[in-house]
């Protein structure tokens, strides 16, 4: 079994200069050894640079928000553009320790620990750190989280000229109604999906006015394509290592995968290099029958991500391993259809957003997919003060509690460390329930 | 073979003696928890031992289970609660199919399949609405104590509506209803079915009976019917319910 490392150790010496600039959290964190794996952290850990570099340089940078995985393909399209997701500022808290004082900074600008903590990227506005600002924000509203709503809101009354476009609630077609097939599987009114067409025939003429570039079909094919190199090397990734028998990558070296299929963390070029680099190491590790954990772990659905990622590490600390996973990200993993205009593809990948329907739905989703990797167990963590997570923790709690596994919920603050001890309880009653499960089905 | 566990609870430690062979408990012992949890697990397991006559060297495995049992000393296993409390319910009360457990610093809620074994289970939020530390804050601001709660919801006639659930705002709002004139009997009683309540919710829909009632709370007069109701379930006390954790370790230790 392939054993994780410490900060201290000298293969994880590429990320001791991210601890010594602030990451605090990468001390308590495991690493899996392989070079491909930490120069995976390192790329994650560095898009700040690479964004202040691009700027520098002339670059145009656009802080896309909430859609987690559509705008970016449009951005794409521009080659002086790099999109990133300030969204993503929910991790630096957990990361920094609270020493970033993101969250203490939008607590003074009236967004309180009643919200999502992606309302720490207020902070990053506001103090201009941890990212660049950028020169166009593009925000999805509509079925999207209310909270984050709010928080761009607020963002807007700090004086940011936010490009708004609207993710319609999911619905079910009506009886005789035309209907598209999803990515997915699934399938929408065909009214749904034109309208977001619209929307992104909105955000591309926007983005073209505010660049100054040409975004042409040519342009736009040629982004998607891309995009969906990077799709389906994810993709690739997350079956093989969520099928393996042993798994051939921690659990959060696997969440940093499929973040890397929202934005390609603002370098398409150098995202394609390294997926295929995990690929790599993970088909070799498969072939292999070389795991990370114990080949008896318990294969747990996990829904929701954790802002604070030690929780992934102490489940395989306590005897579990990913079978599944909704991190919030089903729909930048969907492939996008070649056969079908670029606007109208991307309109068709963006509701595949399992967020954008009812918990009901998402849930039924997440359980299908999980029960083709054999899960045993559900882990649903609540977000404190996030719509997507606190409120819909319990919904989603009972949601799943018909497909026969036992749930465990737990609530994941920015730093767990205080709750530690009722988090880890629950998750080592999970994996005992599972284990005993194995012998004696209901 | 003579097992024993411990359960080194949040405001309590519990330790059971039991003969395997026999099919009994020897000797149990309770003690408050306190700075040194492996000490007063220590101590609690040698008094548990001199009720049952023996020494700790007469006994052959032991499982530690509770908040405490990553530092119990000694132990053979170490054991959720869920899954001893699930255990000693299924030797006490064989035809239970869920077990509700108000402990001192959480709740839970136990599903238990046909064979006894756990199917699912859910805990409360880390706050302390619907725990026993809840009800030792409300009991000390009515002056009674755990002990004398019983009494006093035995005695009420109006049980007060309390809504709130975090411990702080509940003494608020119970110092409010006092100083309204309300009996303390029917504020205790209204407490009773505040934590039911919330049980109930942490429960849901559907929770198959016989529930059997476990934890300290359980020994309150009146609060299983009320949380009967509440549940819409029979519910059962079984023998000692402050014990049902550690005899549940002593039987998971033999195996």
């Amino acid at each position: 079994m392939i054993v994780g490392i410490d900060l201290a150790h000298p293969a994880a010496a590429p990320l001791r200069r991210w601890h010594a600039s602030g990451s605090l959290r990468l001390a308590d964190l495991r690493f899996d050894p392989d070079p491909a794996c930490i120069a995976l952290w390192d790329f994650v850990l560095s898009e700040e640079d690479r964004l202040r570099a691009a700027q520098a340089a002339g670059g145009f940078i656009v802080g896309a928000m909430k859609d987690l995985g559509t705008v970016p393909v449009l951005v794409a399209a521009i080659p002086a553009a790099r999109a990133f997701y300030p969204d993503g500022a929910w991790w630096l808290p957990c990361l920094q320790r609270h020493s970033g004082g993101q969250l203490a900074a939008a607590d003074r600008l009236g967004i309180g620990e009643s919200f999502c903590p992606v309302r720490a990227l207020l902070g990053c506005y506001a103090a201009g750190s941890d990212f660049p600002t950028p020169d166009l924000d593009i925000c999805a509203v509509g079925a999207t989280c209310d909270d984050f709503s709010a928080v761009a809101q607020r963002l807007a009354g700090l004086g940011r000229d936010i490009l708004w476009w609207e993710l319609p609630a999911f619905r079910e077609a009506d009886p005789g109604e035309a209907v598209v097939a999803l990515p997915d599987g699934q399938r929408a009114p065909l009214a749904l999906a034109q309208a977001v067409e619209r929307e992104l025939e909105r955000l591309r003429q926007a983005l073209e006015r505010a660049t100054g570039a040409t975004i042409d079909a040519a342009a736009l094919a040629r982004a998607v394509q891309a995009a969906e190199t990077v799709r389906a090397q994810v993709r690739t990734i997350r079956q093989l290592a969520l099928a393996a028998p042993a798994a051939p990558l921690p659990a959060v070296e696997l969440l940093l995968v499929e973040i890397l299929a929202l934005h390609f963390c603002s370098d398409l070029e150098r995202c394609r290099e390294l997926l295929d680099r995990i690929l790599a190491l993970v088909q070799r590790r498969v072939a292999a029958n070389e795991g990370v954990l114990p080949a008896d772990a318990v294969r747990v659905l996990w829904l929701n991500p954790v802002a604070d990622l030690r929780v992934l590490q102490w489940l395989e600390d306590d005897g579990g391993r990913l079978a599944c996973t909704d991190f919030m990200t089903a729909q930048a993993m969907a492939p996008i259809p070649m056969d079908l205009p670029p606007l109208a593809a991307l309109a068709r990948t963006a509701l595949c957003d399992r967020m954008i329907g009812s918990d009901r739905r998402r849930a039924a989703l997440a359980v299908a997919e999980a029960r083709t990797y054999g899960a045993e167990a559900v882990v649903v963590a609540r977000i404190p003060g996030a719509s997507h997570g606190c409120a819909e923790g319990p919904a989603m709690v009972r949601a799943v509690a018909g497909c026969g596994w036992p749930v465990a919920g737990i609530e994941v603050p920015t730093l767990a460390d205080s709750a530690a001890g009722q988090i880890r309880s629950r998750l080592e009653s999970l994996m005992e329930t599972a284990r005993a499960r194995r012998t004696v089905q209901p | 073979m003579i097992t024993a566990g411990i359960d080194g609870g949040s405001r309590a430690v519990k330790a059971v003696v039991w003969d395997a062979a026999a099919g009994r408990v020897l000797g149990r012992a309770l003690c408050d928890s306190g700075p040194d949890a492996a000490g007063v697990a220590t101590a609690c397991l040698a008094e548990a031992c001199a009720a049952a006559g023996l020494a700790r060297g007469d006994i052959a495995r032991l499982t530690a289970t509770g908040y405490a049992r990553a530092v119990i000393p000694g132990a053979d296993r170490r054991v959720t609660e869920i899954t001893c409390h699930a255990r000693g319910v299924t030797q006490l009360l064989p035809t239970a199919r869920a077990v509700v457990e108000v402990g001192g610093q959480d709740s839970k809620v136990i599903r238990l399949d046909a064979s006894g074994r756990v199917s699912d289970f859910a805990m409360n939020d880390r706050c302390a609405a619907g725990t026993g530390r809840f009800l030792e804050v409300v009991a000390e601001r009515l002056g009674c104590g755990l002990a004398g709660f019983g009494a006093l919801v035995a005695a009420a006639c109006d049980p007060a509506a309390i809504s709130s659930m975090c411990v702080v705002f509940a003494e608020s709002e119970i110092i409010g209803l006092m100083a309204q004139g309300r009996r303390r009997e029917d504020l205790a009683a209204g407490v009773v079915a505040a934590v039911a309540a919330r049980v109930a919710a942490l429960a849901g829909r559907g929770l198959p009976g016989p529930v059997a009632f476990t934890g300290g709370v359980a020994r309150i007069p009146g609060f299983a019917a009320v949380l009967g109701a509440a549940l819409g379930a029979e519910v059962i006390v079984p023998e000692a319910p402050q014990f049902t954790g550690a005899l549940g370790a002593a039987l998971l230790a033999v195996a």
